[in-house]
């Protein structure tokens, strides 16, 4: 397939030379104060298909030979300037030069896209767990609905047609950002560039994308290219509740210089002690610089680097009972230490990109362009480990005693229901729970003292830490090399094409951050049983090659391993425009391998099993893909996407124990995906509309769950930590998007956007558990049961009613309601196993009530809810500064609403089940993220 | 011009970004938790056997021997060093603490809702414990404190815990306490011991079947071995939970001291011995104290010549057995082998043989029944066969020996090589106490030359220890 596309580069570009044309219609756009050239604003010929987008010089030019004669009007605009409308005149060999063309910035609109992306950044970085917001593909869409789903639904994760961003591709420069890890973007990468991530490309679904075969959920290319900013600065300072309390941010660019030189900096900083949520740290730094030289007509080289290195206290999600409790702010990871609040799990990126672009403009109609990206540094994730023990020897056999139970102030075993968990309550079980909810309920955050006074006790009479803060890290090399070729090869026919090399190197391994005031740690698994003939000196080994080994401040322990994955891919597209029809068909192929390399010999898998190379994994996939957008007339418009492409597994679900072993999911494939989807679009100059119906299946995903469940039937008492693997599931999103815009009057317009989805699973996936307790352990047939159930990822639903009011003194309002229903809770797949319904012989339980097991397995709807949004902004230009505000409240009404929560699969079997829910509180209860309370965000800038 | 403003306003902004933007950096200082010493008037603490007689005290009064106490306005407290010990996790929810570090004379157990409690009250660590709103009763057999929960006493809420227990500075070296196995006793429980000479009994830790600490298949809460003493035979219960770290760990096979706490099974019916980690058993000598034995396996068959048998028919009830060739003598203690009949819920074999420690008063019963000398020369297929039976033999012990170097002088019995015949069945603690039990048909043509057969009871006055067993129907067969 790479040879093809090889093939495919040498005969389009021997075609180029032979269309030549004289240049019948040209110019060159500048900004009205500074005079400073304008990229990429787009040129139109009004009711005609001609249209073509300025150059880093600031210039145009149709090549046509074709174009419509007579009286026309052009029309040029780009975000965040005032669209201009020229009367002109064409006839054929008159050459018409408009230089130059002034553009004037339009202050309101430049205010709404600073409150917009600023907004959103907030919530990009979350890393809730279960649902992986959308919105940052979605800013650069002008699309009504889009629009509202990266602004206004993104804060309670709705994500348009069901996919989440693993589903979509971001790339900056036209270089993949995605990890391969699991296929999502790592938006801290790039947190607090804001201004510099305006230049945004978006093709949504599998619309065309002239860097990329792209992926259903949609493509973003992010331009940070030196040239193409435009000269100025900006300072700015923003503050909220939500995550950062504050937010400054410099920026300069050049613009290009006469020498050809193109230069631009950032430097940001966002900081807070704690966002909406307690204890939520937020220490964020950003650096940008690039720089971009223009050699000549036909090459520029530039050279892009950025570095966001940033720390965040995270929060978790809770129960319905430690909720009613503390609050929907209530964060059980932190806790004072001496006076200060140390939250035990923070997230810290450190990940430099660097960046070299070569463009090269091969003649007028094609261009190559040839990126080379290196990304280092770590990812690492911080959380207490009590398992500390030490050493003991009896008659020549090694036991470890010692350890501790999980401190956390919400642990089950410290909350009211855990008191009452009985069938027959005494006096005293209410005294106990009543004490343990009024502790709860006046501390309930963690006591690092205690933490500090048991490792002084242990470290006093020659033990290690019982308590230590581990950190999981990821620390990944990733090299990346593409080209991108971009062919006009006629009026009608564009041809893109790409072929792109990543190799990525990831170190996975546990540290020890901070033995709090201990001296060691002893680097064995507190939890390794000795049963089954084993010797636990051996099976509790993390590295059998270095036997209970006392690590210190900054030694791996626990596991260690490398991942490695290579990835060549290549994409062709030809595009088609007519006046009536535009058509795209493209396809891609690629090669994706994988390797485990472990690090440690695990003690539970010794040799091979755990140690060196695991087998190498394969994927070759392919895909193609297909659109048509049939213009009825001007305004109506009608558009088809079709597209079919195999995704090879992300590392992520390819080795289903990757901390201990080399094992890899059984029955592991490449995921199929499907997507088909058709709109209807309406234009006039009053309303904007369209209507989109889409359907789109995915087949053979896999998920591996890692938990403790009791209900691991068949082994032993069911007690065990577990890998779930579920894999050949297979999903079906269907559904119909609205979106309508009218303006009403020049200052006033309305809003109205619906979404009205579907996604369920379409099949029982193959299901079964590993463990270093036993092998494999399957349940039944070997599948769980949720076809038909919701794949749970926000609501379904969302509608939005939204007005905007646009003041020609440059101030600006905007209120949107939102309605948001059939959201989901994510589903226990042990639950919905054999593993419910069956004793530990493998028989169906004796008490077993289909009507009551239906009932207990019904998968719980979140309520409905309503938010209130409500924005605005100001701006004035003193001389050559501009200055404006910018500020929002969001959910006005305090609304409290759910955005994800799961099932626990501790308890997963019928019996079990059915005793939690017949209890006033369940002790695993469902645990929930909650969205933001009323909060509020603004923005103040100057700009010059 | 312009450029100058420009740069104002650049180092406007690198101000507000250093300014304004302190996040609490990710180093943290070790905070100092090291405990204050109390403010406790010493008049205000009372002994821990103070707070044994309140209880007696309560329980005549109410005459409810299983009577608790809810402690109130004494203002009172008690102190005592810790000596149980959860990071091995054989200690779950309770901290036991003993009056004194060394020579502790009582010994209190505290029921607590928290886990794990080494991590603040550590091994030796002095605690004061205010007495009111705390209730004292006896809980699986010893001493206890808590909460009352109707007419139990529960586990201190976690919330409350240090309303209660006040730790004190000193951490003191905890010096186990010289004693026996005879001499365990109720009052003896709650302390820290020392054992000497004492090793798991040979069916828990020798052979192929060597037994884990806890970890065997009829291990349900606690696994239960067998402790004996090397010094006079006496055996106790060592007991390890389920949850311990080291219910995995073999036992340890060698003989030698252990250091251990002296309590009571979840029943409260039998003394145990349990460890904090098996790190103070110092089983260092490999050469067991294990009897001999002389095991040939049980007969197929009986012969029908009879070479020795007695049914106790002609004794007199009340009296020391004798004649028909018996030697019944007393090694320790005032107590021997007596005829006696019943017809009661444990009755005699017409009349029988019965040994007892019941109310003897003496620290040590050690008492033997010999049979006469028998030849195993001069014919082929011996057999033995007996019945024994049991009421409340506790921690009391009958064995059955045979010797051939013993010259039939009394004296000269502990001195002897007795070689105790495993194959025979002797009725255990666990077995109904109405019922006799036979021996099996003992083989014992393995035997050459001549010897003696010896019932040995080793016992005391001890409740724990002073158990009755009863024998009869011996017959010695050959062919």
């Amino acid at each position: 397939m790479k040879h093809f596309i090889f093939i495919g580069f040498v005969i389009f570009l021997g075609e180029i030379s032979s269309f030549a044309q004289d240049i019948t219609l040209k110019g060159r756009v500048v900004e009205t104060n500074s005079n400073e050239p304008i990229p990429d604003v787009e040129i139109n010929i009004k009711a005609s298909i001609f249209n073509t987008e300025t150059n880093a010089l600031g210039e145009f030019h149709f090549l046509q030979d074709n174009l419509p004669q007579g009286q026309q009007i052009l029309i040029v605009s780009k975000t965040g300037y005032i669209t201009l409308k020229l009367p002109i005149i064409i006839q054929n060999e008159v050459s018409i030069n408009l230089d130059p063309i002034l553009m004037e910035i339009d202050l309101s609109e430049v205010e709404q896209q600073i409150g917009i992306i600023s907004l959103s950044d907030n919530e990009l970085e979350d890393d809730a767990g279960i649902t992986f917001n959308i919105s940052g593909l979605l800013q650069a869409s002008d699309d009504v609905f889009l629009n509202a789903a990266a602004y206004d639904f993104s804060t309670t994760f709705f994500n348009p047609r069901g996919f989440d961003n693993a589903n979509g591709k971001i790339l900056i420069n036209g270089i993949e950002m995605n990890k391969q890890f699991d296929g999502r973007p790592q938006w801290a990468d790039w947190g607090g560039l804001n201004d510099l991530q305006r230049n945004q490309e978006f093709s949504m679904g599998l619309q065309p994308n002239d860097y990329t075969f792209g992926d259903v959920a949609g493509t973003t290319n992010i331009i940070m290219r030196a040239s193409q900013y435009r000269k100025g600065g900006r300072i700015s300072y923003a503050s909220s509740n939500r995550s950062y309390r504050g937010r400054v941010m410099g920026s300069y660019s050049s613009g290009l210089l006469k020498s050809g030189w193109a230069y631009s900096v950032l430097l940001s900083r966002r900081y807070g002690d704690g966002g909406f949520q307690e204890g939520t740290l937020y220490d964020a730094n950003s650096f940008f610089a690039s720089a971009e030289k223009r050699l000549n007509d036909k090459h520029s080289i530039n050279f892009t680097a950025f570095y966001t290195p940033n720390r965040r206290g995270k929060s978790t999600a809770i129960t319905d009972e430690v909720k009613d409790l503390k609050g929907i702010d209530y964060n059980p990871n932190w806790g004072y230490q001496a006076g200060e609040i140390r939250n035990s799990r923070i997230k810290e990126v450190k990940e430099p990109v660097f960046m070299v672009n070569h463009y090269w403009q091969l003649n007028e109609k094609t261009s190559l362009n040839t990126n080379f990206g290196y990304q280092f540094g770590k990812i690492g994730n911080t959380r207490i480990d009590n398992g500390g023990t030490r050493l003991v020897e009896v008659d020549g056999q090694q036991i470890y005693i010692g350890g501790a139970r999980n401190p956390a102030p919400n642990y089950y075993q410290k909350l009211p229901s855990y008191f009452l968990r009985f069938e027959n309550l005494t006096a005293y079980d209410y005294q106990l729970a009543y004490l343990a909810e009024q502790k709860f309920i006046n501390d309930g955050q963690l006591d690092w003292d205690a933490l500090y006074e048991a490792n002084r006790i242990a470290r006093s009479t020659g033990g290690n830490s019982i308590y230590a803060i581990q950190e999981d890290r990821t620390d990944d090399t990733q090299i990346s090399a593409n080209s991108i070729l971009n062919s006009r090869i006629s009026e009608h026919f564009t041809l893109n094409a790409n072929v792109s090399y990543r190799n990525l190197n990831s170190e996975n391994y546990a540290v020890v951050s901070d033995l709090l005031g201990g001296t060691g740690y002893l680097d064995i698994d507190y939890f390794a049983e000795g049963a089954n003939n084993t010797v636990i000196g051996e099976v509790a080994q993390s590295d059998l090659r270095n036997k209970n080994r006392i690590v210190t401040e900054g030694e791996r322990y626990k596991y260690n391993y490398e991942l490695t994955a290579n990835v060549a891919s290549g994409f062709v597209q030809g595009q088609f425009k007519y006046s009536t029809l535009d058509l795209y068909v493209a396809a891609m192929a690629s090669q994706t391998s994988y390797q485990r390399n472990g690090l440690f010999e695990n003690g539970n898998y010794p040799g091979a099993l755990s140690f060196g190379e695991s087998e190498k994994l394969s994927f070759k996939n392919y895909g193609a893909k297909a659109g048509i957008l049939y213009k009825i007339t001007g305004r109506h418009l009608i558009d088809f996407n079709a597209g079919y492409f195999t995704k090879a597994p992300s590392l992520r679900n390819s080795f289903s124990n990757a901390r201990q072993n080399n094992a890899v999911v059984i029955g592991l494939e490449d995921e199929k995906i499907k997507n088909v989807d058709l709109s209807y679009i309406f234009r006039s100059s009053l309303l904007k509309a369209r209507l989109t119906g889409y359907y789109s299946t995915i087949e053979n995903q896999t998920e591996i769950n890692f938990f403790f469940t009791e209900s691991a039937q068949g082994f032993e008492d069911g007690n065990a930590f577990v890998q779930e693997v579920v894999n050949g599931i297979n999903t079906r999103k269907v559904g119909a998007e609205l979106g309508v815009e009218a303006q009403v009057t020049p200052t006033i317009k309305l809003k109205a956007v619906a979404a009205f989805g579907q996604n369920v699973y379409t099949n029982n996936p193959n299901h079964y558990l590993t463990s270093d307790d036993f092998e494999i352990l399957t349940f039944g047939n070997g599948t769980t049961k949720i076809k038909d159930y919701h794949v749970a990822g926000g609501p379904e639903r969302a509608y939005q009613l939204g007005f905007e009011y646009r003041d020609p003194t440059f101030w600006w309002m905007g209120v949107t309601a939102n309605y948001f229903s059939n959201a989901y809770v994510d589903l226990s797949t042990l639950r919905r196993s054999d593993a419910f319904s069956f004793d530990a012989d493998g028989q169906l339980f004796n008490d077993y009530d289909p009507e009551i097991a239906k009932e207990l397995l019904r998968q719980e709807e979140f309520d409905d809810y309503i938010l209130i949004n409500v924005v605005g902004g100001k701006s004035w230009k003193v001389k050559k500064y501009f200055f404006g505000f910018f500020a929002t409240v969001s959910n006005v009404l305090d609304q409290q609403y759910k955005t994800g929560g799961f099932e626990d699969s501790r308890l997963a079997d019928y019996r079990t089940v059915q005793e939690e829910q017949n209890r006033a509180k369940p002790i695993f209860g469902n645990r929930y993220f909650f969205g933001y309370g009323t909060t509020y965000y603004v923005n103040v800038y100057v700009r010059f | 011009m312009k450029t100058k403003k420009r740069y104002q306003l650049y180092a406007y902004s690198i101000f507000l970004i250093v300014v304004s933007s302190c996040v609490k950096s990710d180093d943290y200082n070790v905070p100092i938790t090291e405990v204050v010493a109390p403010d406790i008037d010493p008049n205000e603490v009372i002994e821990i056997s103070a707070l044994r007689d309140l209880l007696e005290q309560e329980q005549t009064t109410t005459e409810n021997p299983d009577a608790i106490l809810t402690l109130e306005n004494t203002e009172k407290y008690i102190t005592g060093y810790v000596i149980s010990s959860d990071e091995g996790g054989n200690f779950f929810e309770e901290l036991i603490i003993q009056n004194k570090a060394s020579n502790p004379t009582a010994g209190v157990k505290i029921l607590i809702d928290v886990n794990p409690l080494f991590t603040t009250f550590e091994f030796g660590r002095k605690v004061y414990v205010k007495l009111d709103g705390l209730t004292v009763g006896i809980n699986s057999g010893v001493l206890t404190l808590g909460i009352r929960a109707g007419n139990n006493v529960e586990k201190i809420a976690e919330s409350t815990l240090f309303d209660f227990l006040i730790r004190d500075v000193d951490v003191a070296l905890i010096e186990p306490l010289p004693i026996t196995i005879s001499d365990f006793t109720d009052l003896k429980t709650n302390l820290y011991i020392h054992l000497e000479d004492v090793q798991f009994n040979r069916y828990d830790a020798l052979g192929n079947n060597r037994k884990t600490f806890a970890a065997e298949p009829t291990d349900l809460f606690d696994g239960e071995r067998t402790l004996e003493s090397c010094i006079n035979g006496a055996t106790t219960i060592f007991s390890t939970s389920t949850f311990a770290d080291f219910k995995a760990v073999l036992l340890p096979d060698g003989r030698g001291s252990l250091d251990g706490i002296l309590t009571y099974n979840f029943f409260g019916d039998a003394l145990n011995v349990a460890v904090n980690d098996p790190s103070t058993i110092y089983f260092e000598n490999e050469d067991r104290c294990d009897p001999s034995e002389i095991d040939c396996g049980l007969a197929s068959s009986t012969g029908n010549n009879v070479l020795f048998t007695d049914f106790f028919e002609t004794q007199s009830p009340g009296d020391p057995i004798s004649g028909n060739g018996w030697t019944n003598y007393m090694e320790a203690g005032s107590e021997q082998w007596e005829a006696f009949t019943s017809t009661g819920s444990s009755p005699s074999l017409g009349i029988s043989a019965r040994m007892q420690a019941f109310n003897s008063g003496d620290d040590s019963n050690i008492a033997w029944l010999i049979t006469p000398q028998i030849d195993f020369d001069t014919q082929d297929g011996e057999t033995l066969n007996f019945k024994t039976s049991n009421s409340f033999a506790d921690g009391s012990i009958l064995e059955i020996y045979f010797s051939n170097d013993w010259d039939g002088n009394p004296d000269n019995i502990p001195s002897s090589t007795w070689n105790l015949l495993s194959a025979a069945y002797i009725t255990q603690d666990s077995d109904p106490f109405g019922s006799w039990f036979p021996s099996g048909n003992v083989s014992l043509e393995c035997i050459s030359g001549s010897g003696y057969i010896a019932l040995k009871y080793i016992g005391s006055g001890e409740a724990e220890f002073d158990g009755t067993y009863e024998f009869d129907e011996i017959v010695i067969n050959s062919n």
